[in-house]
């Protein structure tokens, strides 16, 4: 899979949408910058995909749980 | 006047000085107002109460007056028994670093604090825990801010464990020669396209490395440097995101790999106890503070010596294999043990800035004791160095210690030299026992079985 400069520059102009200072002793090196906020926001749109996924799971684990402890009372 | 550890310069705000058994840490103005920020919220306190920072106790020693510039505040730390670098890790060693990196790092955003850098050095390790050693690198987090340390992480953490577990390939050659680690641009390249197919290696990897690539094009018309706005909660995310992946990560055919391991079966049962019977002698008459493990193996010895009475040991073996059962054995024991990689024909030399930054091998070793069982034969046959210079090196290694030579008839030697010309008249016991004599006072020795090893225990004179 490539992409292209476009792309990136596609990214930068997401990432852009506003600007913080950050004072490293660390030169954070510009190609890590420009794409870090697009990661984080997929990165984030993922996590809470997956404490989504957990609450469905918990939910129907719990039915399960209630379900069998019901037919064990039976 | 005393000078600083000459790995500690890299960040202004502070340097690192030991003094006798104490590790202190002067903060300088540059440093001042971003650890008082961290000592006053308590989050200094908060992380060294879980486990995952060094313990730090601010002090007001007379190394104060020795020092120009005067230091703001001064703390003083425990030592760490031995010092370690990413490219001696196992692989399970790097994980574990990674991830406390990554708890750490979220720990503190937690508290409003955030990491200045990521550098896998800041990591050490004792005994088979690890834990972090830079209170400097915490620092008060400003909404918006990007990960400063991004970079680093990759580059340090984990690019080189995408390596590993991926392709197979052990990347602590690599790490040693570049120091900084591998950075995503050459990992992106030897990835196949089935090892891209993850967020985590497409964003972190295989965007980073294009990004890199293409800022570094762009940078020589206008530098398009403008800090980029990273959420906190998207920050959060990417640490987490990370350290699932991490988590999950497995060297290629899993651990079973090391489960058909042979502690050396050679060896019939009679011999192994009488040589376990002369390495707890020496370690019980000794008491080691810390012991050098030579060929460590999966780790019986080292076992043995820790029951006789020493305190700590460091395991050193070529075979990461044997490493990784060490490393997951004294896990679960909880013992003072670190296993390391060691070639002994390359031993890690002094590298970094001024050939000083990372030390050698032999300049890091407060060392006691050591035990070199079935081991010399792979170097003084295995690496063509003179026995004479093997018997040097290792004795050089700890003031007191236990040697095992197996002759020409060893099954182990025979091995060695089945498919070569036997160029080594001067590997006889004779020539072993004059050497260590030499070098030192033989305290004992003994032959393991009738026709079996000859085993020495030597103190230097």
């Amino acid at each position: 899979m490539g992409i292209s400069g476009r792309h990136i520059g596609a990214f930068a102009v997401l990432a852009g949408l506003g600007t913080a200072p950050a004072f490293a002793y660390l030169d954070p090196a510009t190609g890590s910058m420009i794409i870090q906020a697009v990661i984080g926001a997929i990165a984030g749109g993922l996590l809470y995909m997956k404490l989504f996924m957990h609450k469905v799971k918990a939910l129907f684990s719990r039915k399960n749980s209630d379900s069998a402890s019901d037919s064990a009372e039976n | 006047m005393i000078s600083p550890d000459p790995g500690s310069f890299r960040d202004p705000a502070g340097r690192v000085y030991i003094r006798d058994d104490r590790v202190l840490r002067a903060v300088y103005e540059m440093g001042r107002e971003n650890f008082e920020a961290a000592d006053k919220a308590g989050v200094l306190d908060a992380l060294i109460a879980k486990d995952l920072l060094i313990g730090a106790t601010k002090t007001r020693s007379k190394l104060v007056k020795e020092l120009d510039p005067e230091p703001c505040h001064v703390l003083s730390h425990p030592l760490i028994p031995f010092i370690s670098y990413p490219y001696e890790w196992t692989f399970s060693q790097l994980k574990a670093a990674a991830l406390l990196h990554l708890e750490l790092h979220l720990e503190a955003l937690k508290l409003g604090f955030t990491l200045c850098d990521a550098t896998a050095y800041n990591v050490q390790f004792q005994g088979t825990t690890p834990v972090f050693i830079d209170h400097l690198s915490i620092v008060p987090y400003e909404e918006g801010e990007i990960w400063a340390g991004h970079r680093q992480f990759c580059m340090q953490f984990l690019n080189p464990l995408i390596l590993w577990a991926k392709r197979g390939v052990v990347p602590n050659s690599w790490y040693r020669g570049s120091v900084e680690g591998i950075p995503p641009e050459d990992l992106a390249a030897v990835l196949k396209w089935r090892d891209k197919l993850s967020f985590t290696v497409l964003a972190h990897v295989v965007t980073q490395a294009k990004a890199h690539s293409h800022a570094l094009k762009t940078e020589t018309k206008e530098r398009v440097v403008s800090a980029r706005k990273l959420p906190k909660r998207s920050l959060v995310a990417m640490l987490e995101g990370l350290k699932d992946y991490i988590r999950g990560l497995q060297l290629p055919g899993g651990r079973s790999v090391w489960s058909e391991y042979a502690d050396d079966n050679s060896y019939n049962a009679d011999k192994r106890a009488e040589k376990h019977e002369f390495v707890a002698a020496m370690a019980s008459k000794v008491k080691p503070k810390m012991m050098f493990d030579i060929g460590c193996n999966s780790g019986d010895f080292t076992a043995t010596a820790l029951e006789a009475g020493a305190k700590s040991v460091v395991a050193f073996d070529f075979d990461y294999g044997a490493l990784e059962q060490a490393y997951s054995r004294f896990s679960q024991s909880k013992q003072s043990v670190m296993p390391l990689w060691l070639d002994a024909a390359n031993p890690s030399p002094a590298q970094g800035w001024a050939n000083a930054e990372r030390s050698s091998l032999n300049d890091r070793g407060n060392v006691d004791a050591m035990v070199a069982l079935a081991v010399i034969h792979h170097i003084a046959i295995g690496r063509n160095v003179p026995l004479d210079m093997t018997v040097d090196w290792l004795i050089g290694l700890a003031p007191q210690g236990v040697i095992e030579f197996p002759n020409k008839d060893d099954v182990m030697v025979r091995k060695l030299l089945a498919n070569r010309k036997d160029i080594f008249p001067d590997y006889t016991e004779e020539a072993f026992l004059h050497h260590v004599g030499e070098r030192a006072k033989i305290v004992k020795q003994k032959k393991l079985g009738e026709d079996g090893r000859l085993i020495v225990r030597y103190r230097r004179n």
